[in-house]
């Protein structure tokens, strides 16, 4: 069963802005990252799934059910973390928590008994009886998840969630996002401008760029393609790359590493000999995935020749 | 879909061992929109007393249903220390004679109700739920409607059991005052379902508290001294609809509408008009109150 599917969706505001253009497509159940530059339709797409914005033209079915029909019904089974900020201060994270569990549909004991459960699954102990207002933005984002999980939802639709965290939180926020998408079961849809997030929790890549579908593919296909090997040295890179050019790899100098392209093993043994020979002073070698990112600037970079 | 039960396993904490029994489904009822509408209008209710809040959130609140219930409660005393004294207050005049505090109640919990969820941006949790729009509008009105219901009953309840208690024959008493029923529970309703029609519709219209606050209270100002002005300076047809610009003098004229008992320091009673264009005018503003509001959460976006 298609847990999402879209067909020719199609969102303006006003006459000039084009959030969705004629977007098609279908995912099945699993941890999906929906990646996009900021204003690419991310947000825009996750609210027309919600019901919460209607839709221009075309239409959206989540889980077999129409977004324009069945709105109240969805929304039943939907967990939702917007991307801003969307707590009142002036009461504790229990107390909130609990709240949404009611307005989900919970029974009084059912959301005050998940509540508990919930916010120590995110990681919120003694803190979780304070006004929200006085949390620091990791645990803000904590409290949202919960708020979006509290109900156990069918499916988790995440905007941003790693959204004003250092790089610690983000880490934290990833790891929980990943546990309750792939231990619980729970289909996910984490919308993100950051490939790198994406790679680390999802299993399906979903790209949209200006409103239109630019990739739909499982992310274990783009690993695999995307093989690239860097290598960074001390000094002599453009050498080092030289070498490597002759013996019959590709290769190229990216500041002071040299990125081999490494469609099989070979090219280990072959940078490994080289760099022994030249006598470099070899800092780092590591698997570079960067042709997840190479799928936008090739996008942009056709769209600059058009 | 798999739910994994995982592996029951200690962590050593500053508390001592924490069995993390891992995430458990919810396979119980889900009891949809009607229970997610009545929770909202309970939790409402709840927020305009600031209950479940911190305590500073609740001083306004308390502090103005206290003294609602102050002077009927002196008037009460006094009764008790000299039986057949005449008080000042009756179930007809209490609520027009305590206006300005009904009128701070809802300027200052009308905003905490709904400027919070716009400001901070709840809307779109709430929208992301199982609720309609007008649902969220129609819940809110209702418990503000019901607070304000409460703050006015509460001091004609202290009335009326004073003066069933200073009675030296309190049964008798208790039988007499059941045929005032329809006044002490009907002229809080006269006047909490216009009020809170009206401050809702003005607060909703805005996220920041503070404004909602300041319009309402502007609204009752302006309408209480245009009014006054106008029947006083006014001739001919201008002092006959003075009586109507002012809400309270509205409120007062449908109560004697429907209730009887005119007050003498009341506009209505010297004004040249049928009571029942009073109670039309009230329950229009009402009307018109409850359809801005439902409204504006038509069109909010979230």
């Amino acid at each position: 069963m298609p847990l999402i599917s879209t067909s020719s969706l199609t969102k303006r505001y006003g006459s000039s802005v084009t959030a969705l253009d004629g977007l098609t497509l279908n995912v099945e159940p699993g941890i999906i990252g929906l990646v996009g530059a900021n204003g690419a339709g991310k947000s825009t797409l996750l609210k027309i799934l919600l019901g919460l914005l209607k839709p221009t033209s075309g239409s959206a079915t989540v889980m077999e059910m129409d977004v324009a029909t069945r709105g109240p019904e969805i929304r039943q089974y939907v967990g939702y973390l917007p991307e801003h900020d969307c707590l009142p201060p002036d009461v504790s994270a229990t107390e909130f928590v609990s709240h949404m569990g009611r307005m989900a549909g919970l029974p009084p004991a059912a959301a005050r008994e998940r509540t508990a459960e919930v916010l120590r699954h995110v990681g919120l102990y003694e803190e979780r009886y304070r006004p929200i207002g006085g949390y620091s933005t990791g645990m803000k984002q904590r409290v949202k998840l919960a708020q979006a999980i509290v109900h156990d939802p069918k499916l988790l639709l995440l905007d941003e969630p790693t959204n004003g965290l250092d790089p610690a939180g983000r880490d934290e926020m990833l790891d929980l996002v990943h546990r309750t998408g792939a231990e619980f079961g729970i289909a996910t849809v984490v919308a993100s401008h950051l490939l790198g997030e994406i790679e680390r929790v999802c299993t399906f890549l979903l790209a949209i760029d200006a409103g239109k579908l630019l990739q739909s593919a499982p992310i274990a296909s783009f690993v695999e393609r995307t093989g690239t090997l860097g290598v960074e040295v001390e000094e002599g890179a453009d050498a080092l790359a030289e070498r490597l050019a002759m013996a019959g790899l590709t290769a190229r100098v990216d500041g002071r590493s040299v990125l081999v392209d490494c469609p099989d093993e070979r090219p280990y043994d072959i940078v490994r000999d080289v760099i022994d020979e030249m006598g470099l002073s070899l800092t780092r070698l590591e698997q570079r995935r960067h042709r997840l990112e190479d799928l936008f600037r090739a996008e942009g970079r056709a769209d600059d020749a058009a | 879909m798999t739910r994994r039960e995982a592996a029951v396993a200690p962590r050593e904490s500053a508390t001592g061992a924490i069995y993390d029994l891992g995430y458990r489904g919810y396979d119980g009822p889900r009891l949809g929109r009607r229970a997610a509408v009545g929770t909202l209008f309970w939790a409402s209710l709840r927020a305009a007393f600031g209950l479940g809040r911190s305590g500073r959130s609740k001083v306004v609140p308390w502090g103005l249903t206290a003294i609602m219930i102050v002077p009927a409660a002196v008037a009460g005393a006094i009764q008790a220390v000299a039986p057949g004294g005449l008080s000042p207050f009756n179930y007809d005049n209490y609520l027009w004679d305590l206006q300005p505090i009904l009128a701070l109640f809802v300027a200052a919990q009308a905003p905490e109700l709904v400027s919070s969820d716009q400001r901070n941006r709840v809307l779109s949790l709430y929208f992301s739920h199982a609720l309609a729009r007008s649902d969220y509008a129609l819940a809110k009105f209702g418990a503000m409607a019901a607070a304000l219901f409460i703050v006015a009953l509460a001091p004609l309840l202290v009335l009326l059991s004073a003066s069933i208690l200073a009675s030296p024959d309190v049964p008798g008493a208790a039988g007499d005052q059941l045929g005032n029923l329809p006044q002490i529970v009907g002229a809080p309703l006269v006047y909490a379902l216009p009020l809170a029609a009206l401050g809702m519709a003005i607060a909703s219209f805005t996220p920041r508290r503070a404004y909602a606050t300041g319009a309402i209270i502007a609204v009752f100002l302006v309408t209480a001294a245009v009014g006054g002005i106008l029947s006083e300076a006014g001739r001919g047809r201008l002092s006959l609809v003075a009586p109507l610009i002012n809400p309270f003098v509205l409120l007062d004229g449908t109560r004697d509408w429907l209730l009887g008992n005119s007050i003498p320091d009341s506009p209505v009673s010297h004004a040249d008009l049928d009571l029942w264009v009073f109670g039309t005018l009230t329950a229009a503003l009402t009307l018109i109150g409850i359809v801005a509001v439902l409204w504006r959460y038509r069109r909010i976006s979230a």
